[in-house]
């Protein structure tokens, strides 16, 4: 008995210190605690109960949001509980949904409409997993429900409409995937005979490209015969190096048709067969249908192919021939985001190495296709090895950015514009191509002009408009006679009260040279201001420190001019490599067009110049100020070296290329 | 309860006695039928239940919606939770979508006392019309001078079939539905009549209460009414209940053996005017003997008398015990009366009721053996010892005020229905098939996860 009047005690302490929180939830221990000693006996559950509608009694809505947060955490354990507060049942919703209009919810509004929005949801709970044990519990949720038309959240029938909307997306998706494979069963055998045609092409033009190598790889072979007796082995296999080399093709002018066609037919493959492919595959996987026997041969006839693109592309990079301009777009459309974001404005000797950064698949089959140590093999992995390294260095960057911010102190800075989708790009623009079929009528018109990349890159070549920041100028300060300070806002030097230098709140100067001086500076300003003298030229010269300064002053003028000798050196040298450029340029498109393009190369080069003397001038005329010539001076530096870098114009594909990912995306 | 059957086939006890032992066991077990539901069709407050006379199977239930639906409380329809809940519904209902249906609250549906073949709706679009049950068509209607708050049928009646109709208008109307006119227009009411109630004695006797706060009794064959109950006319002591059955026996087999009952009784009671009603033998001879002492009174006495309330305020349900002699008033002044109807004089039994519905007529009931009265007190409904007024059992499962009970006393289940639509069945609990199927179902257990 006493035990019992013990444990009692217990269970009504913790109820009560459980309801007493403002929090929104019972605290989860001492809900456990509670659980504990009611689970052991009857007698503390009728009690525990009892206490819980008591405290339900009660005038405080707060209280009676936890007490019912206990109510249903027994509730739903302890049968007895159930029965003891069915029992009362009614009166436990009316004190908790406030349903009769003469015994409203208590005090805090808040939490008496949380209260009630909790009821209502326990009561569902309560109903759909005891209602049929308890009529009073059916009675109560169809009176709330039907007759007071209480909204009820209505778990079960939610949890049937996602269960039922998420089938039906199954099903669709479903429909959508047998939709195309059956479209793309009707369309199989063209689909596989545009590839097999694609592929017999390439092959085709391949031999054709091998063939006209052929004429220097006879002489090679003999040349191998007759230095047989070179037994050296390392000599030989510089020799088989360079052989591979030979094989290597490189583009001329009387190949460049073949090029182009192989080029194309590569890019389509990859870019278009490929993926094709691919997706056919996985859409063959996914797909279940009743005709198991086509799909199977058809995913096995799309393995083949996709082989064979695999294989004919092995070849042509075997070949050494670089579809980097087309597959240029697949690697990029595999490297992440953020890389390019890091990428995008740093200068082009990280870039060369940032190309081969990607595309792990393939490079993976290529590792292991090449057993043959090819140079091109061999570039690959130094420049693979490189590329890791600075991937590694980006990590490194990246965790502390010291790599990134140099980039990107050192990166100009552009506007946004056209040209910077081929930034840096190597693909000649033809000159004639319009997209449209007129005939022109004033004179024949050759429509295999090209403009060559370096020469595309320099009419894209950005003036650059330098702003300069607005600083605020600093008022004079000086002391006046008639009391106050000089306002006059004047940039060096105040007509009335000489240079302009900081002064304190009273008018007196304050001498800065370097933080060590900063005391005495203070000391002399204070001994200032205990003189009370005032200021004027002569003292200020008179003042030890102000001398000093004078002669700092005159040091870093001397300076200056030096560096501003440097400078103009340096212009003049740029203006003469321009000038060197442009002459190459106009004899470049005499060479390369007819009469036509000719003109228009003329033109735009004109253009091009007037441009460039005008930045010339420009940036002479800026050189003059003494604060932002340095800048100018780096930018433009750094501007012509990034033009008539032929390197990094080389590099410039996958600034396209990236682009033309985003696109996609 | 296993001794009790070796008792009664021994012959210890005898077998009619086992069976009122058992049935007050079941009946004052009474509880929330989980078991059974009645699925109500009706979208109002439901006021008015009644289980048919000769079956006790079918139910009957009038709405405010103006609808009368009827129940099969034997066979379910359907089942749910694999036949753990017996489901109910509505044989047919008539509505307001009938074509001849009410327009308005139907406040009172019963049954054709013979037999299940009719059934009489009273409505407050003063209408009384009655309904062959086979057809579900009105077949006689009457039209009433205001609202129909109450109408009955004598149980006993073997040589009329009389309605009686109590309305918004001070006279009762006896509505005969042989040849659908009124028979009787019963005036002496000073306000409308809430309760009308047919003696289970007599076929002629009707007793009424009304919005004046009167109960009159009235026989048919008679102008005017004989009695008007008054609450002050007092008569002390409850009868002992075997003193009354075998009042009881004796007057269903033998008048001297009930005048020698009623003697007894009248000894006990110390009747003022004992002498005066030294006879007691037949109905008939009692209303001569009134007759006479209203004549004898007459004419100063009546006005007096014509002038008693039974309550103050309204009389909003009547309801006379099976062996007919006495009668249970309940009142707006929140109080039940237990009436002698033989004295005509209030017992004083103090039922301790809390509030009353005061502005509808509401139904109570009666059960024999546990002498027990079935009252709704606003959302409960109580069970008072009939002789000595406590409450026995609080029957709580309706959300808005009980209109009706209706007991069954050949199942032992309780009826009640409400303002909240529902038609709820209170059966004796803790029986044992009750338990059994608890077990195969078995969901509702302790379940302490942590």
């Amino acid at each position: 008995m006493e035990g019992r009047d013990d444990g009692g005690g217990k269970v009504i302490g913790l109820i009560e210190k459980a309801t007493k929180s403002t929090a929104q939830e019972v605290d989860p221990r001492l809900l456990k605690a509670i659980k504990s000693i009611v689970r052991y006996s009857d007698s503390e559950v009728r009690l525990s109960a009892q206490t819980l509608m008591e405290l339900m009694r009660h005038n405080h809505s707060q209280v009676r949001y936890l007490t019912l947060f206990i109510i249903d955490e027994l509730f739903m354990r302890s049968k007895l509980f159930r029965t003891l507060i069915i029992e009362n049942l009614d009166q436990l919703l009316s004190l908790s949904v406030g349903f009769r209009s003469n015994l409203p919810l208590p005090a805090p509004p808040a939490a008496a409409t949380m209260l009630r929005s909790k009821a209502i949801e326990f009561l569902e709970k309560w109903n759909l997993s005891f209602g049929l044990h308890y009529k009073e519990l059916r009675l109560g949720f169809d009176y709330l429900k039907n007759t007071l038309k209480l909204k009820f959240p209505d778990l079960q029938a939610n949890a049937a409409r996602i269960q039922r909307e998420r089938q039906e997306r199954e099903m669709k998706t479903k429909e959508i995937l047998r939709n195309k494979f059956d479209s793309l069963r009707d369309s199989f055998g063209l689909f596989k005979y545009e590839i097999e045609v694609t592929i017999k092409e390439i092959k085709e033009c391949m031999e054709i490209v091998q063939w006209r190598g052929d004429d220097g790889v006879p002489l090679a072979i003999l040349d191998e015969e007759d230095f047989e007796e070179i037994r050296c082995s390392h000599l030989r296999q510089i020799r088989l190096d360079s052989l591979k080399q030979s094989d290597k093709v490189e583009e001329t002018s009387e190949n460049r048709v073949v090029f182009d066609v192989l080029r194309e037919q590569c890019k389509l493959l990859v870019t278009k067969h490929l993926i094709s492919v691919q997706e056919g595959i996985s859409l063959l996987i996914r797909v279940d249908v009743s005709d198991n026997r086509t799909r199977d041969s058809m995913l096995k006839d799309l393995i083949d192919i996709r082989n064979n693109i695999l294989a004919a592309k092995k070849k042509w990079e075997e070949a050494g021939f670089t579809i980097s301009s087309m597959t240029g777009t697949h690697e990029n459309e595999e490297t992440n985001e953020e890389e390019e974001d890091i990428w995008e404005e740093d200068d082009g000797k990280v870039r060369t190495n940032s190309v081969k950064n990607v595309a792990p698949v393939m490079r993976s089959q290529q590792s292991e296709n090449s057993s043959l140590p090819s140079s091109s093999d061999a570039n690959r992995s130094t420049s693979e090895s490189r590329s890791n390294k600075v991937s590694n260095t980006k990590k490194v960057g990246s965790s502390g950015d010291s790599l990134r911010d140099k980039l990107i102190s050192e990166a100009p800075v552009m506007n946004w514009g056209s040209q910077l989708s081929n930034w840096d790009s190597t693909t000649e623009v033809r000159a004639n191509y319009r997209g449209l079929e007129l005939e022109s009528h004033w004179g024949r018109v050759d429509h295999d002009a090209v403009i060559p990349a370096e020469k595309i890159a320099e009419l894209n070549l950005q003036a650059t408009v330098y702003r300069e920041e607005r600083t605020e100028t600093p008022p004079c300060r000086a002391p006046l006679k008639k009391g106050g300070l000089c306002q006059r806002r004047d940039l060096r030097v105040c007509p009335f009260h000489g240079p302009i230098v900081p002064r304190d709140d009273e008018g007196n100067p304050i001498i800065q040279e370097s933080p060590l001086d900063e005391s005495e500076n203070q000391t002399s300003s204070t001994t200032g201001t205990n003189k009370d003298v005032p200021m004027d030229e002569t003292t200020s010269d008179s003042d030890p420190n102000q001398l000093a300064r004078q002669i700092a002053k005159q040091a870093l003028k001397n300076i200056r001019e030096k560096d501003k000798e440097v400078m103009r050196k340096r212009a003049k040298l740029v203006k003469v490599k321009v000038k060197e450029h442009n002459q190459e340029v106009l004899r470049d498109a005499a060479i390369a067009s007819t009469s036509r393009s000719n003109v228009i190369d003329e033109e735009f080069d004109r253009v091009f110049a007037a441009r460039k003397n005008k930045k010339q001038t420009f940036s002479s005329m800026r050189r003059k100020k003494t604060t932002a010539k340095d800048r100018i001076s780096q930018r433009l530096l750094s501007n012509r070296v990034k033009s008539t870098n032929p390197q990094q114009l080389a590099q410039g594909n996958d600034e396209k290329c990236r682009d033309t990912s985003a696109n996609q995306w | 309860m296993w001794k009790a059957i070796k008792d009664r086939e021994t012959g210890r006890i005898r077998s009619n006695s086992f069976a009122n032992r058992f049935k007050s066991r079941r009946i004052l077990s009474l509880q929330l039928s989980n078991r059974k539901d009645f699925v109500s069709p009706h979208r109002g407050s439901v006021n008015s239940l009644q289980v048919d006379l000769t079956e006790g199977r079918y139910l009957l239930s009038g709405a405010a919606d103006g609808s009368a639906a009827v129940f099969d409380v034997q066979r379910a329809t359907d089942y749910e939770a694999s036949g753990l809940i017996a489901k109910h519904k509505c044989i047919f209902t008539v509505d307001k979508q009938h074509d001849n249906g009410h327009k308005f609250a139907i406040s009172s549906a019963i049954w054709y006392p013979i037999d299940t073949g009719l059934f009489i709706t009273g409505s407050y679009d003063h209408y009384l019309k009655v309904w062959d049950t086979n057809t579900a068509q009105a077949v006689v209607d009457f039209k009433m001078p205001g609202k129909v708050y109450r109408t009955a049928m004598s149980s006993m009646a073997m040589s009329h079939t009389l309605i009686a109709a109590g309305t918004e208008d001070v006279q009762v109307r006896l509505c005969d539905i042989a040849s659908g006119a009124f028979s009787h227009t019963l005036s002496g009411h000073r306000d409308g009549v809430m309760s009308v109630e047919w003696s289970t004695s007599s076929e002629w006797v009707l007793y009424t209460g009304g919005c004046d706060g009167a109960i009159r009794f009235w026989d048919i064959r008679r102008a005017g009414c004989f009695r008007v109950l008054d609450q002050s006319q007092t008569q002390l002591g409850i009868r002992p209940p075997i003193l009354k059955r075998t009042a009881v026996s004796s007057k269903f087999f033998s008048a001297a053996k009930s005048s020698l009952g009623g003697q007894n009784r009248l000894k006990t009671l110390q009747s003022k005017h004992a002498g005066s009603q030294s006879v007691k033998g037949s109905f008939s001879a009692k209303a001569s003997t009134e007759k006479s002492r209203q004549k004898r009174i007459h004419p100063g006495m009546l006005s007096t008398l014509d002038r008693a309330t039974a309550h103050y305020g309204v009389v909003t349900g009547l309801k006379a015990t099976n062996d007919g002699m006495y009668l249970l008033s309940a009142g707006s002044d929140s109080r039940i009366r237990l009436w002698d109807i033989e004295s005509g004089r209030n017992t004083l039994v103090n039922f301790e009721t809390g509030r009353i519905q005061t502005n509808k007529a509401i139904q109570l009931d009666t059960s024999d053996d546990p002498a027990l009265v079935f009252v709704p007190c606003m959302k409960t409904v109580k069970t008072f010892g009939m002789w000595s007024g406590r409450t026995t059992l609080m029957l709580r499962g309706h959300y808005e005020s009980v209109n009706t009970c209706c007991f069954n006393s050949s199942d032992q289940e309780l009826y009640t229905s409400g303002a909240d639509r529902q038609i709820l069945v209170w059966s004796p609990g803790g029986s044992v098939e009750d338990e059994m199927v608890q077990d195969e179902v078995a969901e509702d257990k302790d379940n302490w996860s942590d």
